[in-house]
């Protein structure tokens, strides 16, 4: 217990915070858009497994634009 | 005037409804944010899952705040750009493809107000994130590091900044001249090769676009020649400006070209 109370937690939480944000803004898209390249399931799971690159890659190559 | 208003407010709309508005900011605030805790915690990183061996001793670089903004701006200079002109390579493309673009020029609407609505709401987005990404660091650079003076660091900003309209004019001029897929081509060789071509021969000249993301870090060391700078910074708002005008007429020229 005492490694956990070593790491800076009022350093690293505001990273984990945005990274929730941007985890979570990414799952609404996905929901509720369900227009992706390749089937949404696939891109759920990226967003949930790949933390700050699923979540770019999704924006960026999962979304279809039209 | 109002029809200009109105693009303004269509842009807008459009970035938050595909969400470019929320993830391109955060993306760049957590790259702020990771930059100086990354290099403050590297010897602790490197100790604990680094595989070093026994007893091995490195002397690690001591940095000070400057050198973690310098550091942050190379981090933005290859993924930020790279995540700048994927998000917008299709702005003006894009729209002549989807259709999007044949409800607009069916409308009496100058072009000039459509490019420069789109390079407004484009260059907030992107100036507004990068700024808030280096806001971030900032705050903990000062935790972390030293206190950097606020003078500084506007100056370094400002320089930066005025690189960052210019990437984001290369990439909406050529979507307006090109498909998306060749825009993302052109920028990328444009925005990115060039610059590491500029990094590596660049001595030669001391006058061009690419140089100002290298006389950015100037303004906390104060050793560049001010006649360079102030003429790359002309060079630049020179370029800018021939850019959106090409942008205008080539937005105008391929009109035709839209799908219906």
């Amino acid at each position: 217990m005492s490694e956990l109370e070593n790491i800076p937690w009022n350093l690293i939480l505001p990273i984990l915070v945005l990274q929730m944000i941007l985890m979570v803004v990414a799952l609404v898209d996905v929901i509720r858009h369900q227009r992706t390249n390749g089937p949404f399931i696939m891109w759920i799971f990226i967003i949930l497994l790949g933390n700050l690159v699923g979540s770019i890659l999704y924006f960026i190559f999962g979304r279809r634009q039209d | 005037m109002s029809s200009f208003n109105v693009l303004l407010k269509k842009e807008w709309r459009e970035n938050l409804r595909t969400y470019k508005l929320y993830w391109i900011p955060l993306v760049f605030i957590i790259f702020g944010v990771i930059e100086p805790l990354t290099n403050y915690y590297l010897p602790e990183i490197m100790k604990s899952i680094g595989n070093l061996p026994e007893g091995a001793e490195f002397t690690w670089p001591q940095f000070q705040g400057e050198d973690i903004f310098v550091s942050l701006m190379g981090q933005y200079q290859m993924i930020g750009i790279l995540i700048v002109i994927l998000a917008f390579m299709g702005t003006i493309s894009g729209e002549r493809k989807n259709g999007t673009a044949t409800l607009l020029y069916v409308r009496p609407m100058s072009f000039s107000h459509y490019f420069l609505s789109k390079w407004i709401v484009i260059n907030t987005i992107v100036l507004g994130s990068v700024w808030l990404g280096f806001f971030a660091s900032w705050y903990y650079i000062r935790i972390l590091y030293n206190s950097v003076a606020a003078g500084e660091v506007f100056a370094f900003l400002g320089t930066y900044s005025l690189w960052l309209v210019f990437a984001v004019t290369v990439i909406l001029a050529f979507s307006a001249w090109i498909s998306t897929g060749g825009t993302a081509g052109i920028s990328i060789l444009l925005l990115l090769v060039f610059q590491i071509i500029d990094g590596l021969i660049g001595t030669y000249w001391t006058v061009s676009p690419w140089k100002l993301s290298a006389y950015a870090p100037s303004a906390f060391t104060g050793s560049v020649d001010q006649s360079d700078y102030w003429l790359s910074v002309g060079l630049t708002v020179a370029l800018i400006i021939l850019l959106v005008l090409f942008g205008i007429r080539m937005s105008k020229q391929n009109a035709a070209k839209t799908l219906v």
